[in-house]
């Protein structure tokens, strides 16, 4: 495929993304940090939903023989420790590499130093990489998944874990209704209890 | 029926839109969705100009030219224009920082969330070319393809926003 052909299906494909990001509220910093306080759960939602979806595309493009699966090699001390920076880093940023493109796109300005900040640190590793290569980057039992681990098929597990998911989702949306996580401002920040021996603000209240 | 001029869609809805563009991705591109590689792409072919020894570099060089490096650039410059027509639509278009960050960090300050975005940024970045994905690459893809190393990144990504969450204010 040409370069540019790529470019015209990544710009619509992502402008699909950047749609769902953002008429979902997810792209919200207060979503993103209300999910890491265990506050509000829609980021989970949505997240658990993509992977749902993309199992059932995977377990039928993969089980017809139309696409080859392409994860990851796994690099324990890599993935672990890549992980934990990567969830610090989404944490204080409220935002993750893909929703920072569309706090932008949404208005919010300190996106722009998160995208700064992010091509600096991609850039340094880029120059770290030869160093950090032979530490974390090597090794490992290359690109395996719960199917070479279980010596199962691809398709029936991946239906299998998308039905654990369903059941998941179905449970946590009884637990937590997502149009009462959405927020008066529709930026997931829920009204706060009023703090010990303050008067009662009845507005809140009639808005929780 | 979800409109473009709703301020909010349903999570699941949502989701499923996202989980479909791996059809796409798998068919048309021969991979999978993904954002935080094309940060090196942007990063390497910027600092190339300043250091022209870095596009000499192997994994730079890996991610400055050809078909799939500039697809993943042009989803994120799409998710930025995807957002931006979104909340022009619905009225949502935002300006200056989240409310959020007065309760999280205790303060309005914008010179100091601009601060710590750029810092937050860089780790976040940094981890994620560590691990070798984000949460769309690890979590949303990787996960869709039960891969070990990627279950294993996301959930120390949980455990990592997790902890650093409950460090900050409560929202």
């Amino acid at each position: 495929m040409s370069v540019l052909a790529a470019i015209a299906i990544g710009l619509a494909m992502g402008a699909v993304f950047g749609l769902a990001l953002e008429k979902s509220r997810v792209f919200e910093p207060g979503v993103i940090l209300g999910q890491m306080q265990l506050r509000n759960f829609l980021m989970l939602k949505i997240f658990l939903t993509a992977v749902t979806t993309g199992l059932l595309v995977l377990a039928v493009l993969n089980g017809l023989g139309l696409a080859k699966l392409h994860p990851k090699a796994t690099l324990y001390g890599a993935d672990l420790l890549g992980g934990l920076l990567l969830g610090i880093g989404i944490a204080l940023a409220g935002a993750c590499p893909g929703t920072v493109a569309a706090q932008i796109g949404a208005g919010y300005r300190d996106a722009w130093f998160t995208l700064a900040g992010g091509l600096l640190g991609a850039t340094a590793f880029a120059y770290a990489e030869p160093v950090l290569k032979p530490l974390l980057l090597t090794g490992g039992p290359g690109r395996i998944t719960l199917a070479h681990v279980t010596g199962l098929p691809f398709w029936p597990l991946a239906l299998g874990f998308a039905a654990l998911l369903v059941a998941g989702l179905v449970a946590l949306e009884r637990w937590r209704p997502w149009r009462a996580e959405i927020g008066p401002a529709a930026d997931g920040l829920l009204p706060q209890a009023p703090p010990a021996g303050a008067e009662p603000l009845t507005g809140l209240r009639a808005a929780g | 029926m979800p409109s473009l001029t709703d301020r909010a869609w349903s999570p699941y809805f949502a989701g499923i839109l996202i989980g479909l563009l791996q059809i796409p991705a798998f068919l048309l591109l021969d991979t999978a969705l993904g954002t935080s590689s094309s940060y090196v792409t942007v990063g390497a072919s910027l600092a190339a100009f300043a250091d022209p020894g870095l596009a000499a570099m192997d994994y730079a060089a890996k991610h400055l030219s050809g078909a799939k490096n500039w697809w993943q650039v042009a989803v994120v410059a799409g998710i930025a224009l995807g957002a931006l027509l979104s909340a022009r639509l619905s009225g949502m278009r935002r300006h200056g920082i989240s409310p959020v960050w007065t309760r999280a960090l205790g303060s309005p300050s914008t010179a100091r969330r601009f601060a710590l975005a750029f810092a937050a940024g860089f780790i976040m970045l940094a981890g994620a070319r560590i691990a070798d994905g984000c949460t769309s690459g690890h979590g949303i893809s990787g996960m869709a393809q039960l891969a070990v190393g990627s279950i294993l990144a996301v959930t120390a990504m949980f455990a990592g926003g997790i902890a650093t969450a409950f460090l900050l204010r409560r929202v």
